[in-house]
């Protein structure tokens, strides 16, 4: 048909996202508009206090302590206090702390998955449930691979809201957790579909920052998508968090943040006119200064650590038909993220109905890995409900296990622990 | 010729009518299109439209019609009839061994970690939306909250969302899938299962295990409204631990039976009512079909139950959450009982339907307030708290510093500062 070549090519991506993305962002395009529908109102009255139906969140939540520290304007924005030192502090932990290590097995090191929402329910009435099974499929996917979740639902930092909350939250994690090797950043709406596929930690060693994209698209064309943060590696050292004090500065919000945007919408190859988000200022900062990080940062491009949606969810059935997991790539990716969609959102960048059906699809397209563990699947990618594809018998520890999926070797423990 | 004056009458005549016309039509015009140009009707018609459609599309999802059911979905649901008899699934011999032989076999996967009995945690929901969108947030404010707690105490998660067994839906779902769970991983020494609604409220606290190496199941209740009063509320199946053993298979085998959906269930939550104080006439749901087990087969199973309640291994809710500002101030985590409750548990509030039993306003408070309350104890080791406990927004409760470590290690519940039990190596194994 169209080949391998033709899903893994920049290109092919590339086209696709322009079209999409600048297409939503011109002045004038109808948004589509998620309202709550009315629920009928059969039994109850308005006024019925135990039905749910009828009752305004918002009314419940209060606010106390207070007025919030209003950042000082004269100081530059800053992360937090300079650390200088901070390999040789962590370190010195890890030394004093021999029950928490840094790497689980050789080759297999500690890390911690991170992730998170707003605090406060969806615009979107689907929305919450969205974000459930997203994170359902995320904790499937770490249970088996032996990696931590973090789910963040506050904001640390108000001048850093929206996409740019997660610098001051990976800066803190990464402090906190100094037995953590990796930092594993993934957006909320992006999905797992791939749980065999473990991944190539050697590859990785001698660098601190692993993002998906195309060395050429940021480099030489600095195009604006020719990587992205939606899912991404941070190694736990000094050069984090330095890369971290390095990033941040186009964050905080309102002017400085608008300015930013217009720096990088006149910068960057293909991005449209909005406030500096923190993908476009990587891509910058990397294409500015690739002396300084480019040797620590590996563009990834050789599995779908970030897959676009739109050009994966229509070949699930192929896939299934002509692969199997492991491969995280385009043949079976391992991630699928929904880019644009914003189902917690009232407006999204594409139709509600594409949007939430194809992450229904993507969701049981990575549940089915799950289920057949314990013999079970969907019964058809679109739907709820599960059937039996394996019969139970008296001898449980017999079943078959085809993908591997039940005793995984990247879960195995060190053999000496177990004897401690 | 017509005169002048009547010309110059009749071109003002023409003049007044074509004026008065005009008007008219002015009139007309903007009551059917409004002061706005004429494009803007275009696009209101285009909006309507994508309302309408993203509607449409919403109440799909919400609804519990599913691709797949058969065209006929008219027809009756077929259920099992009282003759039937129903199984969780082919009988199992000799698990105790088999499962010793695996994890000989298997010195990668063995059922402790660092001195500790590897524990699963399973919880669930149904696999379509609430029927109203707040279920669905306080469901995600849940699971955080057992993420939370789950790493800090090195404990697996399992979140199920499917119906392994249509015969078992409802509450009864838990028992197919705890079975499975015991069967495919050997190498787990304990599952523990914990409803949706049910939050953690000390993150300190651990179960005892240590108490319970000559029982199979713990679970939170009270003897004496168990023995004595046959209370349908004398034990709590919203939270509680099952080793993995043949005596679980064959509890979980006698436990079952009532629970098929249909005129089975239904009879038996006739008995149920008939046999157990202050149950209310409906079909059976598993905690009270436990309890009536446990009484009848008192000999068989009860020297291997544990019935705690030292600590709130299920703690109801009502009674808890108004005193959490007490707590805060007068104790500290790590007790998990009246205290400072380990599990908050909202029975009875239902968010994810239509109608609880409680006013819907006390119980989001409620849960708000619990879910903060936990969420303090996992960011104050990050330096930050809620802004009062209905608050979503967090303050700073210590300055950032370039020394994180120092303060770290004054509140890392993993790692006690009078260090003992939780640094692993010196505790001896069971």
């Amino acid at each position: 048909m169209l080949g391998a070549g033709k899903f893994g090519t920049p290109a092919q991506d590339l086209d696709d996202l322009t079209t999409h993305f600048y297409a939503a962002r011109k002045h004038g395009e109808p948004h589509r508009v998620l309202v709550e529908a009315q629920p009928e109102n059969e039994n109850g009255s308005e006024n019925d206090p135990k039905n749910y139906a009828t009752f305004d969140f918002n009314k419940i939540l209060k606010d106390e302590g207070g007025e919030e520290e209003k950042p000082d304007p004269n100081k530059p924005y800053t992360l937090g206090p300079k650390i200088s030192d901070w390999d040789e502090q962590r370190g010195e932990w890890l030394k004093r702390n021999p029950n928490f290590p840094n790497f689980i097995r050789e080759n297999k090191p500690r890390v911690l998955l991170v992730t998170g929402s707003s605090p406060k329910p969806c615009e979107n009435p689907v929305g919450d449930h969205y974000l459930l099974k997203s994170i359902k499929n995320k904790i499937d996917y770490c249970r088996l691979h032996g990696i931590e979740i973090f789910y963040n639902m506050a904001l640390l930092d108000a001048e850093m809201a929206g996409f740019w909350a997660k610098l001051p939250l990976i800066r803190k994690l990464l402090l906190s957790h100094p037995e953590v090797e990796f930092l594993w950043w993934m957006d909320s709406d992006a999905m797992f579909t791939d749980m065999a596929f473990e991944l190539p930690w050697e590859r990785y060693k001698d660098v601190n920052l692993v993002m998906h994209g195309w060395n050429e698209m940021v480099y030489d064309q600095k195009n604006w998508i020719g990587l992205n943060t939606g899912s991404f590696l941070l190694r736990n050292n000094q050069w984090a968090l330095d890369l971290l004090d390095a990033w941040a500065p186009m964050g905080p919000k309102g002017k400085i943040r608008d300015e930013a945007g217009k720096i990088l919408t006149r910068e960057l190859k293909g991005r449209p006119v909005f406030e500096a988000d923190d993908q476009s200022a990587m891509v910058y900062l990397l294409a500015t200064q690739r002396d300084t990080w480019g040797n620590k940062v590996y563009l990834e491009s050789g599995y779908y650590l970030h897959g676009y949606w739109g050009i994966l969810v229509d070949k699930y059935e192929e896939m299934i038909e002509n692969y199997h997991p492991g491969f995280g790539d385009h043949r079976w990716p391992l991630v699928t993220h929904f880019v644009g969609c914003k189902p917690c959102g009232k407006f999204g960048d594409y139709p509600v109905e594409k949007c939430l059906k194809q992450m229904d699809r993507a969701f049981n397209f990575g549940d089915n890995q799950v289920l057949q563990i314990y013999g079970f699947t969907h019964k058809s990618l679109a739907s709820r409900r599960v059937k039996r594809v394996r019969n139970e018998t008296g001898n449980p520890l017999e079943a078959k296990d085809d993908l591997g999926l039940m005793h995984p070797a990247f879960k195995a423990v060190k053999v000496d622990d177990s004897t401690m | 010729m017509i005169p002048r004056g009547r010309q110059i009458h009749k071109t003002f005549n023409n003049i007044k009518i074509t004026i008065l016309c005009g008007f008219v039509t002015i009139l007309v015009l903007r009551g059917t299109i409004g002061i706005g140009n004429l494009s803007s009707s275009e696009a209101d018609a285009v909006n309507q439209n994508l309302i309408e459609e993203t509607n449409r599309v919403l109440a799909e999802i919400r609804s519990d019609k599913d691709p797949d059911d058969p065209a006929d979905s008219t027809d009756e649901p077929q259920f099992l009839s009282l003759n039937d008899t129903y199984t969780l699934g082919p009988k199992i011999v000799g698990w105790d061994q088999q499962r010793k032989v695996w994890l000989s076999q298997n010195p990668e996967f063995p059922s402790s970690v660092n001195g500790k009995p590897r524990i699963l945690l399973l919880t669930g929901s149904p696999p379509n939306p609430c029927d109203n969108p707040i279920g669905d947030h306080y469901l995600l404010k849940a699971v955080k909250n057992k993420i939370d707690y789950c790493r800090i105490h090195g404990i697996e998660i399992v979140y199920n969302m499917a119906h392994l067994d249509k015969e078992l839906a409802g509450y009864w779902a838990k028992l197919p899938m705890i079975r499975r769970l015991m069967l495919s991983h050997p190498e787990v020494e304990w599952i523990w299962w914990m409803d949706s609604d049910a939050m953690f409220t000390d993150m300190v606290f651990e179960v005892p295990l240590s108490k319970y190496s000559n029982h199979n199941l713990v679970i939170h209740g009270y003897p004496d409204l168990l023995f004595e009063q046959k209370s349908w509320i004398a034990l709590n199946t919203g939270s509680f631990l099952f080793r993995n053993c043949q005596w679980s298979l064959d509890l979980l085998d006698t436990w079952a039976p009532m629970g098929p959906k249909g005129p089975i269930r239904e009879e038996a939550g006739k008995v149920l009512t008939a046999n157990l104080k202050g149950r209310p006439a409906f079909e059976a749901d598993d905690q009270s079909a436990l309890i009536y087990l446990l009484l009848s087969q008192k000999e068989k199973w009860m020297d291997k139950v544990y019935v705690e309640n030292q600590y709130y291994l299920h703690g109801y809710w009502l009674g808890l959450v108004e005193r959490y500002e007490e707590m805060i101030e007068k104790y500290h985590p790590g007790l998990g009982d009246e205290r400072w409750p380990f599990v908050t548990h909202f029975v009875g509030c239902k968010p994810c339907g239509s109608y609880g039993d409680y006013p819907v306003e006390q119980c989001l408070k409620s849960m708000e307030r619990a879910f903060n309350f936990a969420d303090n104890q996992v960011l104050k080791f990050y330096g930050f708290g809620h802004r009062g406990l209905l608050s979503p927004k967090i303050k700073r409760i210590a300055n950032e510093t370039a020394t994180p470590l120092e303060y770290m290690d004054q509140v890392d519940i993993r790692r006690p500062v009078h260090g003992d039990e939780s640094s692993g190596s010196s505790e001896t194994k069971s």
